[in-house]
C-alpha cells in the first residue's frame, strides 16, 4: 500500500527542487480537464501554495476543446506564467488547437494519452524538443480502476501528485467532500484512479525531478475565486442594491452572483430584455437612491452607449463594468483583449469624461470595483470598471483580505437647509451639488438628459450648457492627483520603462521581477486609473526615461496612443502590442527591455566617438 | 404616505411653461394627471414620473412629481429600475407613439410580462411633432409626411392589440374630447395593481391630418361603458380594439378581474425569505474561503 502522509514524498519523485510549476492540460470537453485544473488549485491552497488558473474553451457551447492553465508557486503569483513546465494532452488535435495559449518548450515535461497512438518522438509538437515525453495509457487506467474513463482526470491527478509533489492527500480530500452525496461507490473508484496514476508516476520517475518544495504557509486561510465573482462580492459590500444586465459572455457570472445573493440584502436583479434595458434600469435604480450597477462585455458595451452619456449629464452614480473579450462585434467572445480602452474612455457624443478604472488580478478587482462605487457615488457620475476575461475568469488563491480597511463613501444628499428652495446641479465651489432622490419631501427635480439650469429646468442655452459642462468635467480634476490609483515599481529613477494596464500590468510585473535580476535600471508603471488620464503622474514617471515600452493587448495600440493624446511621451518610449488571445510571456518582455537596454549602450556610444 | 392632506390637481402643476403648441392635446392630458393625482392623493414627492423624447415627453416637467426626462424610448426600463429600488414610489410612465411603438416598442412585451405596478400614458398623435412631422408607427398606410411624400407602404402598429396580446392586466384608451373621462380612467390605471395602460388619442394641431383633430375625433368615438362592453372580457376587448384607427372607443378595454402578484410583490417576499441568510456584507468573501 501507499503511503498517504503529507510527508511522503515516493522515491520515483526525487527531491523537490521546484518553486514555481506551470500546469497546461487539454482535452475534449468531456474530459473533466477544467474540473482537474480545479481540484489541483484547491489542493495547492490547502497546501499553502500560490496558484492562479485560467481556462480556455472553444466557442461550442457543449464539448469542443478546452484547456486549463494552473500555476503553482511558494511566492505570490499575479499572472498565469510563460511557457509550460507541465503539459498535459488528453488528445494532440483539442491540445493543438490553443497554440500560444499554451505553449510548450525545451524544459517541458510532456504527458499525454497513450491510446493516442503515437510515439513519443514522434509528437505533433513541430519545432520543440520537451525535455521529456511520456506517453500514459491514462483511459485505460480510469476504465481498469474505475471502470468508467471519465475519471481520466482523476488519473492526471494522481500522477501530477506523484511526479510534482501536490495534492497527495489534499486532492481526494477535496474530490471527497465534491462527491460525498454521490456515494461511496463514486468516491472509492475516483481513489484508486488517482491511486493508479501516482503509482504510475512514483513506478516511472521523471529524468529530472521536478517535484516543487513544500509550501512555508501551509494551513493558512486562503480564499479562492475568479475576477466576476470578486467584483460582484465587492459590489455588494460597497453597498451595491441593484443590478440590471443582459447575459453576455465573459461578465454574465457577475449578474449571476446578483441574482444568487442580492435580495437577501434588500436589493434586486433585473435581467433586462436587451442591454439599453439592463443599464436604462439600473440608472432608474441610481436616480431613485439605491447603489446601482450594470456589467456587459464589448458588444453590450457599443449598446450602453447612450444611456451611458444619460448617467453623464444627469449626474446620476453608476458602475458599468466591461468585461473586455476580442472585437470588433462578435470578435473572440472568449479570449481575452484590451481592445475596449478607446470605447471604455469616449463612448458616448458630447463632451463627456467618464471615469475608466482597470483592475490588475482577481485579488484587486475588489480594491478597484470598491473604487468604482466611491467615484461613482462621491462625484455623481458613471464610472465604468474595465476588466478582462482573462482576470474575470481566472480563479487565483488570495490571501484574506481585511474588509474593515475599506472606507465606503455614499452621495452627498441635500440636508435641510439645500432643500430650501432646492437646485439639484447647483454650481458648488467643488462643482458637486447634492442629490435628492424620489420620496425626499422638498428635494423634487426634473433629471434629464436634456441640458438643464442649476434647478434642472431644460434650457437652450449656450451659457448654460457651457457652464453646465464645465462642472460635469472638472469635477473630476481631483482624480488625476490620486497617487494612490497609480502604482511605480523598480527603480524610481530608471531609463528603462514599462507602463502596461489591466491583467498584462500582471505578466509585466513578473517581467520586471525577472529584468532586476538580469541586473536592468527598469521601472514599471501600473494604472489603475486609464481615464481621466493624469498627465502629472506621467510626466512623474517618463522624467528619467530614455526608453521604454507601453505594453498592451491591442493591435492598435490603443493605450499607447491614448497617453499621446495628453502628454508628450519621450522619443524611445514605443508601444509593445498584439491583438488579443495571443498572451504576453515575460520572458519576452525581459527580451524586448534587453533590446532597449541596447539600443540605449549603442546611442551612448555613439555619442562617445570623437567629433569630426 | 400622508392620507391625512388633501390634494388639490394644482398642488401638482409645475412652473415651468409648456413647449405644446396653442390646442396641443397634450395640455388636456396634464391636466387629467393633475386631477387623477389629486384624486389619489399621493404628495408629490412620493411620486417619479418618467418619459422619453418627443413633444409628449416633456410631461415629467410640468408636474411637482419627482421627473426623468431620460432618451427616446427608453422610459420603461428606467421606471422599472426606479420601481424596483423604491416599490413604495407611484410610478408614472408616459411618451408619445413614436418613443412607445417604434424606437422603445421592444420593451413592451417585457414591461408587461413582469407586470410591475406601473401606469404607461402615451400620447399618441399618430406623427413625429418634435421633429417637425415624420411618419410614425401609428400613421395610417398611406400617409403623406415630410418622410413619405408619396405616402406611408407601411401598415400602423395597433398598441391596443398589442398589449392585449402581450397580456397587459389593465388596457384603456381615452381622448382630450372628455376631460373628465381622462382623469378617471388614468385614475383607474394607477390605481390597478400592476402595469396598465393607457392610450390617449391626443390630436397634433401642427402635423396632424383634419380627421385626427378633436372634432373629428370626436364624431367617430364611442364610450365602451356605454355600447356595454364587460372589461372582464379579454376576447371582446381584443375584437373592440381591432377598430383601433377607425373608431375611437373610449374607456377601459380590459381589466384582469383577479390581478395576479405584482413583480414587486414577488421580490418583497424573496427579499424577505432570504433576508435572514444573507451574511453580513463585511464578511461577504468568506464565500471565497476554502477549507
Amino acid at each position: 500500500m501507499t503511503d498517504y502522509s503529507p510527508g511522503s514524498r515516493g522515491m520515483g519523485q526525487g527531491a523537490p527542487t521546484r518553486k514555481d510549476l506551470v500546469f497546461g492540460m487539454a482535452g475534449s470537453g468531456g474530459d473533466g480537464i477544467v474540473s482537474a485544473g480545479d481540484s489541483l488549485l484547491q489542493a495547492a491552497a490547502a497546501e499553502g501554495y500560490h496558484g492562479v488558473m485560467t481556462k480556455s474553451f472553444g466557442s461550442q457551447i457543449r464539448g469542443g476543446e478546452s484547456s486549463c492553465r494552473v500555476r503553482i508557486s511558494t511566492e505570490p503569483i499575479l499572472n498565469p506564467g510563460g511557457n509550460l513546465d507541465v503539459a498535459v494532452a488528453l488528445n494532440w488535435e483539442d491540445f493543438l488547437k490553443f497554440g500560444a495559449e499554451l505553449p510548450v518548450s525545451g524544459t517541458t515535461v510532456v504527458i499525454y494519452e497513450a491510446a493516442t497512438n503515437i510515439l513519443p518522438d514522434n509528437i505533433p509538437l513541430v519545432g520543440v524538443t520537451p525535455r521529456q515525453v511520456i506517453a500514459v495509457p491514462i483511459a485505460k487506467m480510469a476504465k481498469d480502476t474505475a471502470g468508467t474513463e471519465r475519471a481520466k482526470n482523476t488519473v492526471v491527478l494522481g500522477l501530477i501528485a506523484g511526479w510534482f509533489g501536490i495534492g497527495a492527500v489534499a486532492v481526494m480530500k477535496g474530490i471527497r467532500k465534491k462527491l460525498a452525496k454521490k456515494g461511496d461507490e463514486l468516491v472509492e473508484a475516483n481513489q484508486r484512479a488517482f491511486d493508479a496514476g501516482r503509482a504510475f508516476a512514483l513506478e516511472n520517475p521523471l529524468t529530472i525531478s521536478m517535484a516543487i518544495v513544500p509550501s512555508e504557509t501551509k494551513g493558512a486561510v486562503k480564499l479562492i475565486t475568479d475576477g466576476n465573482d470578486m467584483c460582484a462580492a465587492a459590489a455588494i459590500f460597497a453597498g451595491c442594491q441593484f443590478f440590471g444586465g443582459y447575459p453576455i459572455t465573459p461578465s454574465t457570472e457577475i449578474m449571476q452572483f446578483f441574482t444568487d445573493r442580492v435580495w437577501g440584502y434588500g436589493g434586486a436583479v433585473l435581467q433586462a430584455e436587451d442591454e439599453i434595458a439592463g443599464i436604462g434600469a439600473a440608472i432608474g435604480a441610481s436616480f431613485a437612491g439605491k447603489k446601482s450597477m450594470t456589467a456587459t462585455s464589448g458588444p453590450g458595451l457599443s449598446l450602453k452607449t447612450e444611456m451611458m452619456g444619460l448617467a453623464s449629464i444627469a449626474e446620476l452614480p453608476l458602475v458599468i463594468v466591461d468585461v473586455q473579450r476580442g472585437g470588433p462585434s462578435t470578435g473572440l467572445p472568449t479570449k481575452s483583449e484590451q481592445s475596449d480602452l478607446f470605447a471604455a474612455c469616449f463612448s458616448a457624443h458630447g463632451d463627456v469624461i467618464r471615469p475608466v478604472l482597470a483592475p490588475t488580478s482577481v485579488a484587486d478587482t475588489f480594491r478597484l470595483t470598491v473604487e468604482a462605487f466611491n467615484i461613482a457615488e462621491y462625484y455623481q457620475t458613471p464610472v465604468l470598471l474595465l476588466s478582462d476575461q482573462e482576470i474575470s475568469q481566472r480563479k487565483e488563491t488570495l490571501d484574506p483580505i481585511d474588509t474593515s480597511q475599506f472606507v465606503i463613501l455614499d452621495r452627498l444628499c441635500p440636508s435641510g437647509p439645500d432643500l430650501k428652495d432646492y437646485k439639484r446641479f447647483k454650481q458648488t465651489e467643488n462643482f458637486i451639488s447634492p442629490i435628492s432622490f424620489p420620496g425626499l419631501a422638498g428635494g423634487t427635480y426634473l433629471a434629464s438628459g436634456i441640458e438643464h439650469t442649476e434647478n434642472g429646468a431644460p434650457t437652450n442655452s449656450g451659457t448654460v450648457h457651457a457652464r453646465m459642462n464645465e462642472k460635469r468635467i472638472r469635477k473630476l480634476d481631483p482624480l488625476k492627483d490620486r497617487k494612490d490609483l497609480f502604482e511605480v515599481l523598480g527603480n524610481p529613477n530608471a531609463p528603462l520603462a514599462m507602463v502596461a494596464w489591466g491583467s498584462v500590468a500582471g505578466v509585466c510585473r513578473e517581467a520586471l521581477n525577472m529584468a532586476l535580476n538580469d541586473g536592468l535600471n527598469v521601472k514599471l508603471m501600473v494604472p489603475y486609473l486609464l481615464y481621466p488620464v493624469a498627465e502629472g503622474a506621467y510626466r512623474d514617471f517618463f522624467a528619467s526615461v530614455r526608453k521604454g515600452l507601453i505594453i498592451e493587448q491591442t493591435h492598435l495600440a490603443q493605450f499607447h496612443k491614448l497617453l499621446r493624446m495628453h502628454i508628450d511621451l519621450p522619443a524611445g518610449v514605443r508601444p509593445l502590442a498584439r491583438s488579443g488571445a495571443n498572451p504576453f510571456l515575460p520572458g519576452e518582455i525581459v527580451a524586448a527591455l534587453h533590446n532597449l537596454l541596447s539600443e540605449l549602450q549603442r546611442r551612448h556610444e555613439g555619442k562617445l566617438q570623437p567629433q569630426e | 404616505m400622508s392620507a391625512t392632506i388633501e390634494y388639490t390637481p394644482k398642488d401638482y402643476k409645475s412652473d415651468l411653461k409648456p413647449i405644446w403648441c396653442p390646442g396641443c392635446g397634450d395640455f388636456s392630458v396634464v391636466q387629467a394627471i393633475y386631477r387623477a393625482l389629486a384624486a389619489i392623493g399621493r404628495p408629490p414627492h412620493e411620486i417619479a414620473f418618467i418619459s422619453g423624447i418627443g413633444c409628449s415627453s416633456r410631461i415629467p416637467g410640468y408636474t411637482t412629481a419627482y421627473g426623468f426626462n431620460s432618451v427616446h424610448g427608453r422610459s420603461l426600463p428606467i421606471a422599472q429600475g426606479i420601481k424596483l429600488a423604491n416599490p413604495d414610489l407611484l410610478v408614472l410612465a408616459a411618451g408619445g407613439d413614436g418613443d412607445g411603438f417604434s424606437i422603445g416598442g421592444g420593451h413592451l412585451p417585457h414591461m408587461v410580462r413582469r407586470n410591475m405596478d406601473i401606469a404607461y400614458i402615451v400620447m399618441d398623435n399618430q406623427i413625429y411633432g418634435l421633429t417637425k412631422g415624420q411618419l410614425s408607427p401609428t400613421s395610417q398606410k398611406g400617409r403623406s409626411t415630410c418622410t413619405s411624400r408619396h405616402g406611408s407602404l407601411e401598415a400602423p402598429v395597433n398598441p391596443l392589440l398589442y398589449m392585449l396580446a402581450y397580456g397587459a392586466g389593465f388596457v384603456a384608451q381615452a381622448c382630450p374630447t372628455d376631460l373628465a373621462g381622462m382623469a378617471a380612467i388614468i385614475e383607474a390605471a394607477i390605481r390597478y395593481p400592476g402595469f396598465a395602460f393607457v392610450n390617449i388619442q391626443s390630436p397634433c394641431v401642427t402635423y396632424g391630418e383634419e380627421s385626427q383633430q378633436l372634432k373629428s375625433l370626436k364624431a367617430i368615438s364611442e364610450n365602451l361603458e356605454t355600447i356595454g362592453h364587460n372589461p372582464a372580457d379579454r376576447l371582446a376587448a381584443m375584437d373592440l380594439a381591432q377598430d383601433y384607427g377607425d373608431k375611437l372607443h373610449l374607456g377601459v378595454f380590459y381589466r384582469n378581474p383577479e390581478p395576479p402578484p405584482t413583480y414587486g410583490d414577488l421580490v418583497k417576499e424573496r427579499q424577505e425569505r432570504l433576508a435572514k441568510d444573507a451574511i453580513p456584507r463585511e464578511n461577504i468573501l468568506d464565500l471565497f474561503i476554502k477549507k
